[in-house]
């Protein structure tokens, strides 16, 4: 690093979406910031990363050898999964058991559909082995196979032409030898298949759960493999020579070897890096409690922060599939910006399910859409410019989507001459009112009051709705970031390196599993550290999370509690107290009389990448000057709006809606009654006046 | 049919702030509620409720997915003076007419007030763990009064003024034998009731009284008009059907559910006249012997099938009358048992399915696996005598098939959509290995489209003194049918020692004992399928045997497909189709002990029985047609698992015995003259 140092002077992150891939650099120094947006390349994604890239240097008037470190993230894995094209995987699993994926948990996606089917296995049944192998769940193993069985077992999978092998075997979250001497078996002759061991990957108990974690890593793997390998390669050429990482799913990112070894903790990789940025803009903003708003073009997402500190979970879908690594916990409450506006046969107004996606889009984008979108309400009503939109690279064509949004009027009875603006109007009023209930909701379920937390939009619309639902929902405060929507990029560069580790206990809490817990958290952290120590030599300090699943004798639901550093002395009772102390927090009641077990426990490992110094400027003093002012309808009538480029807000600005602030990837609506203020780290405050 | 007068706007907001709101209720009770029903199934409910009783705003996607129909109208007019802080509290099956459908459901109801007069109510239910009576958990299928199911509360106050009744409490709680469990989900009841109560507050002040109160009739008339649109999808006409459960548990004597479902018009009448009376077991349905949700949940998924995103309120049902005759088990009288009323639901649903199969066979599936077998093994631990209990598996069967698809393998949503345990939890919780669970090949019905099979579980028991209990043994005797040719799906079974020198068919499990060693399995029915086996695309038939779901022996049987070494034989397939003799063209397959029942007890004689009993009291009901039922077959009186095909040969003699029997009870005259 010293030696690099000398010359390098950014970092650059970049998310590959699916209509853009877009680049963030900051320069190590000032924490100056450039952004560029070049159009993705779905066929080969990795030539877009090459060609921004180049610009992206050339805006910032930087050279290749000027980088010092590259993140990136990708939808591409969770897009195969959702897709179905991932490579031909087979399945090994213990005899009784190859239809481990087959069953998964029995359960139907929806209970009133008498035409609903199960989700199609990644495994046919015929890729599905079984071995006489399987452990107890002491970690003995009661059936061990002979080599030849072995060798019998891998000539078969040679016979199906399989790219990627899973082994599951049953009770290998409790000692992982079997597994991996079946899997090494089959890796020295299989020559070329990348074989994926359960326990290796993710050692907790639930074999459903445990398979689907190899099977998902084997699934994706090849794909990735040749990605990454184009995507270095191609660096490489431009003179990009900088260590490459990869986002992952919890928020953190992950050297390329790391990623490549197990690409499914990068799957949900996208939503996260956004969170984790949002949770930097908390910081600098100095709202320690946010809702992330998440508005792109098929759904808007929320996530909760605390403290800088993103929310988690370990149950999330992946397509149709539960998926069990921590990862940021992020949650959709409805429309994006292409969800169609339409009248049911009763003559109702909705908005989505269903959505124009980025092909072909909202009316006024004139790529072939005919049914109006939120976009196109944004345009009717005013609050998009059509003329700014891209920063004037795309001019909108306002006139269809009025002509459009009319024919909604007409069929919801709506008449007049502003016919059109107040059917848009009232589709934003139904998809603001959707948003609001399932963020109530959704806080509801975490049994957080969402009233306490500020809105950190982000996302190319929202900004330009979070005002909307923050009214509605009666939140009191927005804080939406310099560049919004290339948030994700942003979230890549402020990534630490992270990974998080797990180890089923299933043991009732008293002295002995304290002192078991204490060398159990004590190897963790020793495999966690030697892994860290590998990630490259960017890494600062390291901080460690522990962690237990702990529940009261004969629940059936765990309960995540966050414990202090476990690798000294640990106090069974002060465990305890912290679980009756989280259980009381969560579910109301402590059960003080009850034995408490402790069924899981979680180490993360952290390596500090050197932050990022954060660009802060003066307040500056005096009210802005608008650039101008447009009528845009709100509430029944067309009111005048001052119009405020991004880039002309100094920090200290304030000024009062309503109003709209324009810049190249974004509009932010203010409405009348709300204020707006530009903090020193540029983020734009909007609060009730 | 009544207009709507809310604007298109706000009835769409509006609509999706109630259901928002009585899923906010959901997510506060769930995470606040103590009992395992409500961790890990589910078991629990909340809406909101207009004032005349019936649900305007039902959750879509938290709690029981069945209960949208159930009526509050009752409870709350049981109760006077109702005032704000009140709530009312019931788990009396009878008293509450159905609202509470076993005694462990308590249900609690809330005026919610604005300007001194009541809005709406806002409604909650938990199954809770325990409320006395015989057994712990209060249900038990051998339950014959509702007084042996505990603790009975009629509809009263709960809660008076924001103030609970102690005196009520602390009697209530003595007799429960979970009581602190209890009081939590009592607190978690009321928690989802006041989320529901700040949110109404919240709608009404945001969008005016007038306003809130029409869109409740707004929004239940708006479900009406697409549910009408959905149910037009049926043929106008009238269908019959029946299906039966294997027995009433106290003897061997098959239990008869029937229905007749007229369509007309996107009306729908479901009328269960002729099904049979009440039993001396807890198989009763308790529904006041109005339209209830037990008794129209395969209406509602065909109507939530053929318009997804439905709002979910009164309003599907209003389309839809329901005909449930007094003392039948669809109605039964006070104080018949109705624990495990459940196990007749599934019977019924699948009755109604029937019906609907054959006013839309295109659109309906074909007979469900029908079961939810919970594998539940009590093993002792240590000196102390005490008994660890765990479910091993729930067991459910497969899918029937409809046009077009082959059934689901393995799951089974029509009845609780329970999730299964994880082979590894239950080996780290008991001393067993799961030697084998599986789908189970060659269950499902054959057809032109495969019903799903079922699964099958093998376990060895590692200690001595553990024993299975079986519940929801189902299906051993009559299968799950066939649609439009198809074939049934397999019976369930259990065996010991399967494979083994001393191999037992076992049949329906009370109680099994274990030693060290033994080795259970259970099976579970597949599906139906649909269409003619002979119609299958061989290809398909193919891949199922390459993918072992079906066998090569049972390809050439059923479906006249010749599978060599993997590969299809297609000279063989088509000579093996050609020589298959002309099918006969029923529409329905319902397997052998059916066939073997109805040559004697057929749908004329059923229907005579049950007609000449009703002028009994129910309890001689019950004796009378028990006495004639065994006049018949004497052999169900010695054993209640006995296969009717082997005990039903000489059809024509036990006819004449039957009908002497009707014309002994009166009944002679109307079977004849239907002769």
């Amino acid at each position: 690093m010293t030696q690099q140092a000398a010359s390098a002077r950014c970092r650059v992150g970049i998310d590959v979406g699916g209509t853009f891939t877009d680049f963030v650099l900051t320069e190590t120094a000032t924490g100056g910031l450039t952004y560029f947006k070049e159009p993705s390349v779905p066929a080969d994604p990795s030539l877009a990363v090459e060609r921004g890239m180049l610009g992206l240097l050339e805006r910032a008037r930087m050279s290749p050898a000027d980088v010092e470190l590259v993140v990136h993230g990708t939808t591409l894995g969770v897009n195969a999964i959702i897709q179905r094209r991932g490579a031909r995987v087979a399945l090994v699993a213990s005899r009784g058991n190859r239809d481990v994926l087959e069953i998964a948990r029995c359960r139907m996606p929806s209970s009133y559909d008498l035409h609903a089917g199960k989700e199609e296995p990644l495994v046919p049944r015929d890729l599905a082995f079984e071995i006489a192998a399987r452990g107890r769940a002491d970690g003995s193993a009661a059936l061990e196979p002979a080599d030849a069985e072995i060798a019998a077992l891998a000539e078969r999978i040679a016979a199906a032409e399989v790219s990627a092998v899973a082994v599951m075997l049953l009770n290998s979250y409790a000692n992982p030898a079997l597994e991996r001497r079946v899997a090494e078996g089959l890796r020295a002759r299989l020559p070329g298949v990348l074989v994926s061991c359960s326990a290796d990957v993710w050692p907790e108990i639930r074999e459903y759960e445990r398979a689907l974690v190899a099977t998902l890593n084997a699934y994706i793997h090849p794909l990735l493999d040749r990605y990454y390998t184009t995507l270095r390669e191609r660096m490489d050429r431009i003179g990009v020579r900088a260590p490459l990482y990869i986002t992952a799913s919890n928020g953190g990112s992950l050297s390329l070897d790391s990623a490549r070894a197990r690409p499914i903790e990068t799957a949900m990789s996208g939503p996260a890096s956004g969170v984790v940025a949002a949770a930097r803009t908390s910081a600098l903003a100095e709202r320690p409690r946010i809702i992330t708003f998440d508005m792109g073009g098929t759904s808007s997402d929320i996530a909760v922060s605390e403290g800088g500190e993103p929310e988690y979970t370990t149950r999330t879908m992946i397509g149709d599939f539960p998926l069990v690594l921590p990862v940021v916990n992020v949650s959709s409450i409805g429309a994006g910006g292409g969800s169609l506006v339409w009248v049911d046969r009763q003559g109702v107004l909705k908005v989505g399910p269903d959505s124009a996606g980025a092909d072909p889009g909202p009316i006024c984008y004139r790529r072939g859409g005919t049914e109006p979108t939120v976009t196109d309400c944004y345009v009717a009503t005013g609050i998009i410019d059509p003329a700014a939109f891209l920063g004037g690279r795309m001019t909108l064509d306002r006139d269809a989507a009025v002509a459009a949004l009319g024919r909604i009027a007409g069929a919801i009875g709506i008449a007049g001459p502003d016919a059109a603006a107040r059917a848009a109007e009232s589709a934003l009023a139904v998809a603001t009112a959707r948003m609001a209930t399932e963020l109530f909701k959704g806080l509801a379920q975490r049994g957080l009051d969402p009233r306490r937390f500020a809105l950190v939009p982000f996302g190319g619309a929202g900004p330009t709705h979070s005002n909307l639902l923050a009214e509605e929902a009666r939140l009191d405060t927005i804080v939406v970031p310099p560049a919004p929507g290339t948030f994700c990029a942003m979230g890549a560069i402020l990534a630490d390196i992270k990974r998080d580790y797990v180890r089923t206990v299933r043991s009732r809490l008293d002295v002995a599993l304290a002192h078991r817990l204490s060398e159990l958290f004590g190897e963790l952290a020793h495999e966690a550290r030697a892994w860290l120590d590998r990630e490259g030599d960017i890494v600062g300090a390291t901080a460690m999370r522990y962690g237990a699943d702990m529940r009261y004798a004969g629940q059936a639901y765990e309960l995540p509690v966050a414990l202090p550093a476990m690798t000294g002395g640990v106090d069974a009772a002060a465990i305890a107290e912290l679980f009756h102390e989280a259980h009381e927090r969560v579910y109301g009641f402590r059960d003080a009389g009850s034995p408490i077990e402790i069924t899981t426990v979680r180490l993360g490992i952290a390596g500090k990448v050197p932050p990022v110094a954060a660009p802060r400027r003066t307040p500056a003093a005096g009210a802005p000057e608008p650039h101008a002012s447009r009528p845009v309808f709100h509430r029944g009538s067309w009111i005048e709006a001052k119009v405020y480029r991004r880039a002309a807000l100094g920090p200290g600005a304030a000024f009062a809606g309503p109003a709209l602030v324009e810049q190249e990837d974004t509009t932010t609506w203010v409405l009348p009654g709300w204020r707006a203020r530009v903090d020193a780290a540029d983020n734009i405050h909007i609060a009730r006046d | 049919m009544t207009t709507m007068k809310t604007d298109p706007v706000l009835l769409e907001i509006l609509s999706n702030k109630a259901i928002a709101t009585a899923e906010e209720m959901g997510y506060a009770l769930q995470r606040t509620g103590r009992t395992l029903y409500v961790k890990e199934t589910a078991d629990f409910g909340t809406a909101l409720v207009k004032p005349d009783g019936k649900f305007f705003a039902y959750p879509a996607a938290i709690g029981v997915s069945g209960f949208i129909d159930l009526d509050c109208g009752p409870s709350i007019r049981a109760v006077k003076d109702l005032a704000p802080g009140d709530v009312i509290i019931t788990n009396h099956p009878y008293a509450s007419e159905g609202l509470a459908t076993h005694t462990p459901d308590l249900h609690l109801i809330q005026p919610y007030f604005h300007g001194g007069r009541i809005v709406c109510y806002g409604w909650s239910f938990i199954h809770i763990s325990d409320v006395g009576g015989a057994v712990p958990s209060s249900i038990s299928p051998r339950s014959r009064e509702v007084y042996q199911e505990g603790f009975l509360i009629p509809p009263m106050k709960l809660r008076r003024g924001g103030e609970l009744n102690p005196d009520f409490l602390t009697l209530f709680l003595a007799n429960c034998r979970t009581p602190e469990t209890n009081l939590g989900d009592i607190r978690a009841m009321l928690a989802a009731l006041e989320v529901g109560r700040r949110r109404v507050d919240e709608m009404i002040r945001q969008h005016g009284l007038d306003v809130f109160l029409q869109a409740q009739e707004d929004i239940v008339a708006y479900t009406a008009r697409r549910a009408r649109d959905a149910l037009r999808r049926l043929a106008d006409g009238r269908y019959e059907f029946w299906d039966y459960l294997d027995d009433d548990l106290a003897t061997g004597i098959p239990l008869r559910v029937r229905v007749a479902v007229t369509i007309r018009g996107g009306e729908a009448e479901v009328d269960y006249t002729g099904t049979d009376p009440q039993v001396m077991a807890a198989y009763n349905i308790p529904t006041g012997g109005k339209r209830h949700p037990w008794l129209t949940l395969k209406l509602v998924h065909f109507v939530c099938t053929m318009d997804r995103g439905i709002p979910l309120n009164e309003g599907l049902f209003q389309p839809v009358h329901v005909i449930a005759p007094s003392g039948s088990i669809v109605n039964p009288e006070f104080p018949a048992a109705t624990g495990v009323r459940h196990a007749a639901a599934i019977r019924v649903n699948d009755a109604l399915n029937g019906a609907l199969a054959k006013a839309a066979p295109d659109l309906v599936p074909a007979c469900n696996g029908g079961v939810t077998i919970p594998v539940v093994l009590a093993e002792a631990t240590g000196a102390t005598g005490q008994r660890n209990v765990i479910v091993i598996e729930p067991m459910i069967g497969g899918m029937g098939a409809r046009k077009g698809h082959d059934g689901v393998d393995g799951r089974d949503s029509s009845i609780s959509n329970l999730a299964n345990n994880p082979l590894e939890t239950v080996e780290a919780d008991a001393a067993i290995e799961v030697i084998d669970y599986a789908v189970r090949p060659d269950s499902g019905g054959a057809g032109q489209w495969r019903g799903g099979n079922g699964l099958v579980l093998t376990f060895r028991v590692l200690s001595d003194g553990a024993s299975v209990l079986g519940r929801g043994m189902e299906r051993f005797r009559f299968q799950p049918y066939g649609v439009a040719g198809g074939m049934p799906g397999a019976s369930a079974r259990t065996v010991l020692s399967m494979g083994g020198p001393d191999e037992r068919e076992l049949g329906k499990i009370d109680m099994l004992d274990l030693k060290a060693g033994d080795v259970v399995t259970v099976m579970t029915p597949g599906g139906g399928g649909w269409g003619d086996p002979l119609e299958r695309d061989p290809e398909a038939v193919l891949a199922d045997v390459r993918r072992g779901f079906v066998s090569a022996e049972a390809a050439a049987r059923d479906y006249g497909v010749v599978v060599r070494a993997g590969r299809l034989d297609a000279a063989a397939t088509a000579a093996r189709r050609q020589a298959a003799p002309p099918r006969p063209a029923e529409a329905f397959s319902f397997g052998p002990e059916r066939a073997a029942w109805e040559r004697v007890f057929d749908d004329r004689r059923a229907v005579a029985l049950n007609a000449a009993l009703e002028p009994l009291p129910v309890a001689q009901r019950q004796h009378e047609r028990r006495r004639a039922i065994l006049a018949v077959v004497p052999e169900l009186a010695d054993d209640p698992k006995a296969i009717l095909a082997n005990a039903l040969r000489d059809a024509a003699a036990r006819g004449r015995r039957l009908d002497a029997e009707l014309a002994r009870l009166g009944a002679g005259r109307v079977g004849r003259a239907a002769e």
